[in-house]
């Protein structure tokens, strides 16, 4: 008789240039005082279909590094590029989901999401983005609240619907900064179980900005670490080695739990730690 | 220590708007001593909160009451300071004029110096010096939090409430917030009830933990003793093996309450077919080698061989998911320590005694005492190695890692090291860990060792952090190891069904006994269903590899079946009875015949063997005696328990366990 070991995490892309590469990335902004540093010297590289978090102190450069990602910014020094050509403005191969949610709140949760679609294809035939725009609400479990009004959903649904948004534009790369910080305990948990689900069946490539370990250590390939600013960087790349599919009682029960999770807790609060009032 | 707080049977009751009511705490009792910090965690909609605001005086109960030094709480007052998650700053007022006014309103007697004092000295408490004539506006989130805190605690409050002071802010900010507050309790010796649902944040500020059950009606599910010195650092804390022990208790409690609710929202129908009384089973078990039988009986279908159609496995990742899953039936049976059907029929897990019988033995042998590495590392190879080396060491706190007081980890370690002369309470600290917590702690050097089964000790020899040092086949070889347990009235219910689920089992346990199938258990039990980890670290047997260094105390370890090993054996359970009762884990029981005739289901065994045509396996075991040469005379369990060397002062009493009764269907 044989059984199939559980399936290890995404491969990083083997030969061929990473989907997403931070070479040398720097962003200085002048202010009356001089100019101000930042981030300095990010380099970082990301294979299609990984899931990584950001972590670090708040002041540590962490939306900066998004808005160059998504281009909302440009970098001073280096660059940012995807599959080897330089990130210079936003676009539908990179969609962001933001604690705020930025949802239109006079329309309904299929009207944000068709908004989306038809903002980025407007010449496919309306059949289509309405099928489009069915298939993602039913992915984020949204199908029976689809002619709800923003205003009438919980927050929890509001993140759902923009999920469902940002994917269903198919990007390359989803961006997720801080998505479940605004939400309940109980509600974080099961979106972050559909946010691994979706990214399953999505294969998409994930970077996510979050303040929170554990949501990291059950979420991501890789946790990134920050330096604290100013003139951050990268501090440390640590691997998160549970197999998938995961579940939070798993990931307890391997050793390298402890580990892992200190090695994390001492980058933060010890060898960078941080008084948030110089911030 | 004095008493601060007494809540003595609350109970609140909120009227609902459609009429009729929602009970949402119902019988609370809690003592707050002077100078403690007590946690109050739940899911949403527990009444966490609603506790808070009573013991605050914002809102009063409909039945019990809330004393405050003595005196009833019938309003808030500046004696009891909450501090909400939304800071409640005026946002014209500097952070000076807000704590001014605060204690303007409650101290309006003091001097404009003294009143000057009091500000500043808040304000510098909190670490705000350089903030102190700015808005509130112009602050961080924490920093507003920080305010709000000094503005409680200008006014001297006897009592800090605090309703999830640190939810709204990220995780990051949350850390360091709490280290300032710990150390302002710590210094100023503050009384402080607060709520949460962050268990990081309850280990490192509590003294204790209050768990509340889910609504209606909740009450404390549990209460933890966080005993881990102060003062306390985030990062050090973590390195005590209490810390994650504590912090998987709540995580498997607020599991647990979360489980027990999606399971009371499914029907539960008995399903009777082929002259069984229930072929629906929920089967608990814990991942360990010993499951084998239970893996086995599935997938090679031995349960719907014999009628069992619908059987589910449960696993719990520890064997305290298994008590409660038994006693609030939501399962039907489960593999077991060997313990722990006397433990719990002798009220062992702390509630009313709950018969549990015993129908069949799973498994024998298996277990090891492994050591750190540093140990070896330091010579300590031998028991006397080490209890010359703790000696020498009498200053370090010294922990051993077990599974459950109920298995036969805790009492064969408890044996061997007080045969050894060393005193298992006194020398050495014995704590339940989860598995896999044991290893990393092994491997962090916060514990001596460890008494488990496979395959951490396996792991532990491989992955180079720790050295058996004595296998169980040198304190009693051929000792019970794991035994299928169900509840006495869910036995007397199904009792067809209980000869079936031996008969599939006894028939797996025979399957497991093939060293021919051995590769193929490991192959199964790794799947993530079962233990989840890589075949080749799932052993039954060092014969499997030779010369790789593990198991050098003899073998072979695991047993599964043969000529008196399955069988329930009274001798055996009454062995138990007494080293539970020597460690004051029970008392010894009087009627201890009685607990032994109901507990060992002899007639089930027997019956199923006899079906099968294994009679032969129903020969009764040789008598006890283990490493020591000391021989257990059963006719003389008190006289035995006496006789042995060390032990703690064991009563003994009457075991109240009422007669036979089947549950209820």
């Amino acid at each position: 008789m044989t059984t199939t070991h559980p399936a290890t995490a995404a491969p990083p892309a083997a030969g061929g240039p990473p989907l997403l590469r931070f070479a040398g990335l720097g962003k200085t902004y002048p202010t009356p005082k001089g100019p101000y540093t930042v981030l300095e010297n990010v380099h970082l590289d990301i294979a299609q279909g990984e899931f990584i978090c950001l972590i670090g102190h708040s002041g540590c450069g962490k939306s900066t590094l998004l808005n160059m990602v998504s281009g909302f910014a440009t970098p001073t020094a280096g660059a940012v590029l995807l599959n080897g050509k330089p990130i210079e403005k936003p676009g539908p191969d990179r969609m962001v989901v933001f604690q705020g949610y930025a949802l239109l709140p006079w329309m309904t949760a299929y009207e944000n999401v068709f908004l989306g679609i038809d903002s980025v294809k407007p010449n496919l035939p309306k059949s289509e983005k309405h099928d489009i725009t069915m298939e993602h609400l039913e992915l984020v479990g949204l199908t029976a609240d689809a002619d709800k009004k923003i205003t009438q959903i919980s927050g929890g649904m509001k993140q759902r619907v923009a999920i469902a948004r940002a994917l269903a534009i198919r990007p390359e790369v989803l961006i997720l900064d801080e998505p479940f910080g605004a939400l309940d305990a109980i509600t974080k948990e099961e979106l972050q179980e559909e946010l691994l689900k979706i990214w399953n069946t999505q294969k998409c490539t994930v970077l996510m900005i979050t303040h929170d370990i554990d949501e990291a250590l059950f979420l991501a390939d890789r946790l990134v670490m920050m330096t604290n600013g100013p003139a951050a960087s990268i501090g440390e790349d640590l691997t998160i080695p549970f197999a998938r599919p995961r579940s939070r009682e798993d990931i307890m029960e391997d050793p390298l739990y402890y580990e892992v999770r200190n090695q994390a807790l001492d980058f933060l609060y010890n060898r960078f730690a941080h008084d948030e009032d110089e911030a | 220590m004095t008493t601060l707080v007494d809540v003595q049977g609350i109970e609140k009751n909120f009227p609902l708007s459609g009429g009729g009511n929602y009970l949402a705490l119902k019988g609370i009792d809690l003592q707050i001593r002077k100078g403690e910090f007590v946690s109050l965690i739940g899911h949403s909609g527990c009444g966490k909160s609603t506790l808070l605001n009573m013991i605050a005086g914002l809102d009063q109960p409909t039945g019990g009451v809330v004393l405050l030094e003595g005196e009833e709480v019938k309003r808030p007052g500046p004696d009891k300071m909450v501090v909400f998650q939304h800071y409640s700053l005026l946002p014209w007022l500097t952070v000076s004029e807000n704590i001014g006014l605060a204690v303007d309103e409650v101290m309006p007697q003091i001097s404009t110096a003294e009143r000057a004092a009091v500000v500043e000295d808040h304000i510098k408490m909190v670490g705000l010096d350089h903030a102190k004539d700015k808005l509130p506006l112009q602050l961080s989130g924490g920093m507003r939090q920080r305010v709000s805190i000094a503005r409680a605690l200008a006014i001297k409050p006897k009592l800090l409430l605090l309703d999830e002071p640190f939810g709204a802010l990220d995780a990051l900010t949350r850390g360091n917030l709490q280290e300032k507050l710990m150390q302002i309790c710590n210094e100023n010796e503050l009384t402080a009830v607060m709520v949460t649902h962050d268990v990081d944040e309850a280990v490192l500020l509590s003294d204790r933990i209050v768990m509340l059950t889910n609504g209606p009606g909740s009450k404390i599910g549990g209460i933890l003793e966080v005993d881990i010195p102060r003062p306390r650092q985030r990062l050090t804390v973590v390195h005590h093996p209490s810390y994650y022990s504590l912090r998987s208790e709540m995580i498997y409690f607020l599991n647990r309450q979360k489980r027990v609710k999606q399971w009371q929202a499914k029907p539960h129908k008995v399903l009777a077919r082929h002259g069984l009384e229930k072929v629906n089973l929920d089967l608990g078990f814990v991942p360990l080698a010993a499951c084998a039988p239970l893996a086995i009986a599935e997938a090679k279908g031995f349960f719907q061989k014999h009628g069992l159609d619908e059987v589910q496995l449960v696993r719990e990742t520890s064997w305290r998911g298994v008590v409660d899953g038994l006693l609030d039936r939501t399962l039907d049976a489960a593999l077991m320590p060997s313990g722990m059907p006397v433990w719990m029929t002798a009220g062992g897990h702390g509630g009313d005694p709950v018969p549990v019988v015993s129908s069949l033995t799973l498994s024998r042998n298996g277990n090891e005492i492994t050591l750190a590495k540093r140990l070896a590392e330091q010579g300590v190879s031998t028991v006397e190695d080490y209890r010359s080396w703790l000696r020498g060491h009498e200053r370090e706190p010294h922990r051993i890692g077990i599974v459950h007081p109920a298995s036969m980890h805790n009492l064969l370690l408890r044996y061997w090291l007080a045969a050894n002369g060393i005193d298992p309470d006194q020398d050495v600290h014995l704590q339940t860990l989860p598995p896999a917590q044991m290893l990393a702690d092994l491997k962090d050097g916060s514990i001596d060792g460890y008494c488990i089964g496979e395959p951490w000790n396996y792991r532990a020899n491989r992955e180079g952090h720790g050295v058996p040092i004595v296998g169980d086949l040198e304190i009693w070889a051929g000792h019970p190891g794991k035994v299928l347990g169900a509840r006495e009235d869910w036995a007397l219910a199904y009792p067809n069904t209980h000869i079936a689920l031996t008969k599939a089992l006894l028939e797996a346990c025979r399957y497991c006994a093939d060293p021919n199938h051995w590769p193929e258990m490991s192959a199964l039990l790794s799947d993530r269903r079962y233990l989840g980890m890589k075949a080749e670290l799932i052993h039954f047997s060092a014969q499997n590899n030779p010369g790789d260094g593990f198991a050098p105390h003899g073998e072979p370890h695991h047993l599964f079946f043969g000529a008196g090993l399955n069988r329930p054996s009274r001798t055996e359970h009454l062995w138990i009875m007494t080293q539970l009762a020597r460690w004051a884990e029970i008392p010894f029981p009087r009627n201890y015949v009685e607990l032994l005739e109901r507990i060992c289901q002899v007639a089930v065994f027997s019956t199923a063997a006899r079906e099968l045509g294994l009679e032969e396996v129903s020969w009764q075991r040789q008598s006890i005696e283990l490493f020591d040469g000391r021989p257990f005379n059963s006719e003389d369990p008190i006289g035995y328990l006496n006789a042995v060397s060390l032990h703690r002062d064991f009563s003994v009493a009457e075991i109240a366990i009422g007669v036979p009764r089947a549950m209820a269907a």
